[in-house]
């Protein structure tokens, strides 16, 4: 009898196999027939439903729980294990991919250059990068993962060939570029200091005894919280994010926003996790860069007048909520951080699905412009509604109730660990926040027409905006009205 | 419980439902947007009676990932509390009969009324920590919409000041609230009010108490609005239609103190005897600022906004004395405030709609010549304000006065003496500024220009309001017997 080297359960491995095959197949189907350009889009929403199937057992499993494969003979250590936190993390990255291709879907009327089976298959590559680094135990599978989530993006922000998007892209690419460096070297200091290519407590405890390998571990996981930090854009790692948001064309953006950060963060939480027995010292590193995201990101968005990139500040602020319980270590903190990101996620692939429905409907320049969105409740009452949750849900205050619940979610853990300075920070960000958004609010809700704009509104045909956009903001509307009245929806995901 | 529940659910909805219905400000849905309200306050308010009466209890669960459940009842601190937002609920809608909002649609207007209801309801009903500052925030956004958008339009920019300033200020007082709150909740390992309240600090050092305690002060101090916290409030109330001013002096601000009582006083009896001297001095500071403010005052709903200042400082320092005598006056004063302020305020808005401007120094018409009925409630209201015996506001000020002459046993007497002394100086100010402005509008015999005198909605509204005024002036136990016993309970270790 041959034993196979790994037990490989490919229904386990699903949510990554599914986009993975799904961008395969976009190729192939490609090179057969070469002006099919939905049956692209068709393809990877199936792939990428079918992988959000995958992820269902996973959720919502009680803390300890694990979901494993790749496993090594004799009952050893798994190279693949995706708990809950990594089961939802996989779900919202497969979902927030689903909305981007949504709000790029080919419009009819445009003879595009036929790059869409291109777009959609890096998509769908990078999106498998996502899933597959939420359940990475090994320092191999981790980092190749997330290379792979990260390096297509680039291509996506360079495609649409403008002088903003190469630019934005060399931002991203030069980013790329040296976190790998960092979190390459960070590897090899994990496995000098551990002896272990596993990414897992069991790993850590053996180095932390130890006096001359200790600070070998402590160096990797500055190391790691360095690059992490280039891909969460994290301050003083964020200075590519305004450039790559703002180059890239919208959906490209939201998906920067959404799967990119899922992605970075399931990557954190793996080193996290394992590096628990270390200690408080380890991770002070991560409360300051989490205090100086949030307040340099909102202070930043507050001086914006271009929406992407108060979106882009926006991310730096919140990024820095997003990392802030991990500053502790206590037991919520991993399942606070998971909470905030997917509340973070949702509210933005709203925003952004709004702007780039108004994009379509209003023209590009007014769009992206916070002057465009003047006595936007009386031109689109339903697009502003939903602008307006999506808003206040980024800033915590009801009727964005998921919003202020993830707050709360993410300050516990800060409470409970008695960082009582970065607390205080928190609630001046807390306002420094409200401010940004309810500066956009307040444009939104404004009731005079400007002088200014009656030329233009009259210049401006009447444009409808594509169906799949508008399937996306209903999609990403109505699951946080949901998520508002009941948030246990999607704290439950996350497990107990 | 359905009764409860559903004193709850009309708010909401009738709120929620007029705001996503309404977008143009046709005549006609004004109308009816008024009727729906009236009918929803009313049945609210008949609801709310029941409650009171019936003493239902809720608890459902909520978010088992955060341990938050839907805890709703109702005790004797909290009932003249929630009689007082049903009935305002209803006097607004009424008043607003006679002056129509403008600025907006009348849907949203009536709408944003609704749901700061609910939210003022809600928040005095919760039993659960974190609810209480989830309700606490539902009342932001739509009163920075009601000042924002149906405010006095005469200086926009002020208007976006206002606006923004009394959001950020609340969004920092209830952030830090928030932290407050999840450390007490984590330190005490409960979040139920009642059993914060039972447990009276045990098994917390007194370090901790004071950290917390100061944490809840001074964010609930911002709402009360505690000196030197207090500068968002008097632009606020300048800015705001009058149903915003009536609601945020008479009901918002007594969330604070209703909030100081069941999250401080409560659950915290050391740390926060250790801070009382403080926090009573900064409450007899805002006494003596407020006063003298008021004194050169031109603007009369700045003048009304700084006494509201006052007001507070005398609730600050009842609650401060430790005593039950003091926490007895603390609630009573809460009550007389919110009858005095909303009569002073409705009032108040009816003669700048008149006037067209609220200046002091503008030459006008006696209102004791040509409106009789104005003037009545005129001179009731501000005697009332001076604390003159007889009336309510003679009650609440009386006895927090007498509570700091004679403060508990671990208050240092001599230092509470001193602060008693300076408040009985405040009433004299107090009466200084009421007369001021009874000589300037009040008296005389210029009889041009004229203007009509309050009938219909709005005389009905201050007619309420002027005998509310005397009969719990007359009969102060309707209050004090209702919140006797709970708060006896409260103070029975720390009296003597």
């Amino acid at each position: 009898m041959s034993q196979a080297v790994v037990a490989v359960n490919a229904g386990v491995l699903l949510p990554i196999l599914a986009p993975a095959i799904g961008a395969a197949v976009v190729l192939v189907v490609d090179i057969a027939a070469q002006r099919l350009r939905r049956t692209h889009y068709m393809i990877a929403l199936v792939s990428l439903v079918v992988g959000a199937v995958g992820t269902f057992a996973g959720l919502g499993m009680v803390a300890g729980d694990a979901r494993q494969t790749l496993c090594l003979p004799g009952g050893g250590q798994c190279m693949y294990a995706a708990d809950a936190v990594a089961s939802a993390l996989q779900l919202a990255a497969l979902l927030a991919a689903g909305v981007t291709l949504l709000l790029s879907w080919p419009d009819d009327k445009k003879q595009s250059s036929g790059g869409t089976a291109v777009i959609v298959s890096l998509v769908l590559a990078a999106t498998a990068g996502a899933t597959a680094v939420a359940g990475a135990r090994d320092l191999g599978s981790w980092l190749v993962a997330l290379e792979l989530a990260t390096l297509p993006t680039v291509a996506l922000v360079a495609l649409r060939g403008a002088r903003s998007a190469i630019s934005g892209a060399i931002a991203l690419l030069t980013t790329a570029l040296v976190s790998f460096g960092l979190l390459a070297l960070a590897a090899a200091l994990w496995f000098t200091a551990t002896g272990s290519g596993f990414l897992t407590p069991a790993a850590a405890l053996t180095a932390i005894d130890d006096p001359t390998r200790r600070p070998i571990l402590v160096l990797a996981v500055a190391l790691v919280v360095a690059g992490i930090g280039f891909k969460l854009s994290l301050v003083p790692f964020h200075a590519w994010t305004p450039e790559a948001y703002d180059g890239a064309p919208l959906p490209i953006a939201a998906f920067l926003a959404g799967v990119s950060k899922i992605a970075a963060l399931a990557a954190l939480l793996i080193v996290i996790r394992a590096i628990a027995p270390l200690g408080a010292p380890a991770l002070i590193s991560i409360a300051i860069v989490a205090a100086a995201s949030m307040t340099l990101g909102n202070i930043m968005a507050l001086r914006q007048n271009g929406v992407v990139r108060l979106l882009a500040w926006s991310t730096v602020a919140q990024a820095g909520w997003v990392v802030m319980p991990l500053a502790t270590v206590t037991s919520g903190a991993v399942f606070a951080s998971g909470a905030y990101l997917l509340a973070y996620v949702l509210a933005t692939l709203l925003v952004f699905a709004v702007v780039a429905a108004l994009v379509q409907t209003r023209g590009a320049a007014r769009a992206r412009d916070l002057s465009g969105y003047h006595a936007l409740v009386h031109d689109h009452p339903v697009l502003a509604a939903a602008l307006g949750l999506a808003l206040l849900s980024l800033a915590g205050l009801p009727p964005g109730v998921l919003g202020l619940v993830a707050k709360v979610t993410a300050l516990r853990p800060v409470v409970a660990g008695e960082l009582w300075w970065l607390a205080v920070i928190a609630a001046v960000n807390a306002v420094l926040g409200v401010a940004v958004y309810l500066r956009w609010l307040r444009v939104v809700m404004a009731t005079a027409e400007p002088d200014t704009d009656v030329t233009a509104s009259v210049a401006a045909p009447a444009l409808s905006a594509h169906p799949a956009t508008l399937v996306a903001v209903g999609l990403a509307a109505v699951a946080l009205v949901v998520t508002s009245m009941n948030p246990q929806l999607i704290l439950g995901l996350l497990g107990s | 419980m359905i009764l409860l529940l559903a004193a709850l659910a009309i708010p909401a909805l009738t709120g929620t439902a007029l705001i996503l219905t309404g977008r143009d400000s046709v005549r006609s849905s004004e109308a009816n947007a008024n009727l729906v309200s009236l009918v929803a306050s009313v049945a609210t308010a008949a609801l709310v009676v029941a409650t009171v009466i019936t003493r239902p209890k809720v608890d459902y669960q909520w978010l088992p990932s955060l341990g938050v459940r839907w805890q709703f009842s109702v005790d004797g601190i909290s009932a003249p509390l929630l009689i007082l937002t049903a009935a305002l609920g209803i006097a607004v809608v009424v008043h607003a009969r006679s002056y129509p909002p403008h600025g907006g649609s009348a849907t949203t207007f009536y709408g944003c009324l609704q749901l700061v209801e609910f939210g003022a309801l809600a928040t005095f009903l919760s039993r659960d920590a974190v609810v209480f500052f989830l309700s606490f925030e539902v009342v932001l956004i739509p009163m920075w919409v009601l000042i924002s958008r149906f405010g006095d339009s005469h200086d926009l920019p002020a208007r976006a000041d206002a606006s923004g300033r009394f959001v950020l200020y609340t969004v920092l007082g209830s952030t830090l609230m928030l932290v407050g709150i999840l450390a007490l909740v984590h330190s005490a390992g409960t979040a139920n009010l009642d059993a914060l309240a039972a447990a009276r600090g045990a098994g917390l050092g007194r370090s901790t108490q004071m950290v917390i305690a100061a944490l809840l002060l001074v964010g609930l101090g911002i709402k009360i609005p505690l000196w030197p916290f207090h500068t968002w409030l008097p632009p606020a109330h300048t800015i705001a239609p009058t149903a915003g001013s009536v609601l945020l002096a008479a009901i918002l601000l007594k969330m604070g103190t209703y909030g100081i009582v069941r999250l401080v006083i409560a659950p915290l009896p050391i740390g926060f005897g250790a801070l009382a001297p403080v926090f009573a001095a900064a409450g007899v500071i805002g006494i003596l600022w407020g006063g003298l403010a008021c004194l050169v005052e031109n603007d009369l709903k700045r003048l009304i906004a700084y006494s509201s200042v006052a007001h507070m400082g005398f609730v600050v320092l009842g609650l401060s004395s430790g005593t039950t005598v003091g926490l007895q006056a603390a609630l009573f004063a809460n009550i007389a405030h919110g009858v005095v302020s909303a009569l002073l305020f409705f009032l108040v808005g009816g003669l700048k709609e008149r006037w067209g401007s609220a200046d002091l120094a503008t030459a006008r018409a006696a209102l004791r010549e040509v409106s009789p009925r104005l003037g009545l409630a005129l001179v009731v209201g501000f005697a009332a304000s001076l604390g003159l015996p007889g009336l309510v506001g003679f009650w609440g000020e009386f006895l927090a006065m007498y509570s700091a002459w004679s403060p508990a046993a671990d208050r240092p007497e001599g230092f509470m003496r001193v602060l008693a002394v300076l408040a009985v100086t405040g009433t004299a100010v107090a009466a200084g500024y009421s007369l001021r402005v009874l000589r300037l509008i009040w008296s005389g015999d210029r009889t041009s220009p004229t203007h009509v005198d309050a009938h219909g909605g709005e005389w009905s509204v201050l007619a309420v309001l002027v005998s509310a005024v005397l009969v719990l002036g007359v009969a102060p136990g309707i209050v004090l017997n209702t919140t006797s016993k709970d708060v006896s309970v409260i103070t029975s270790e720390v009296s003597r």
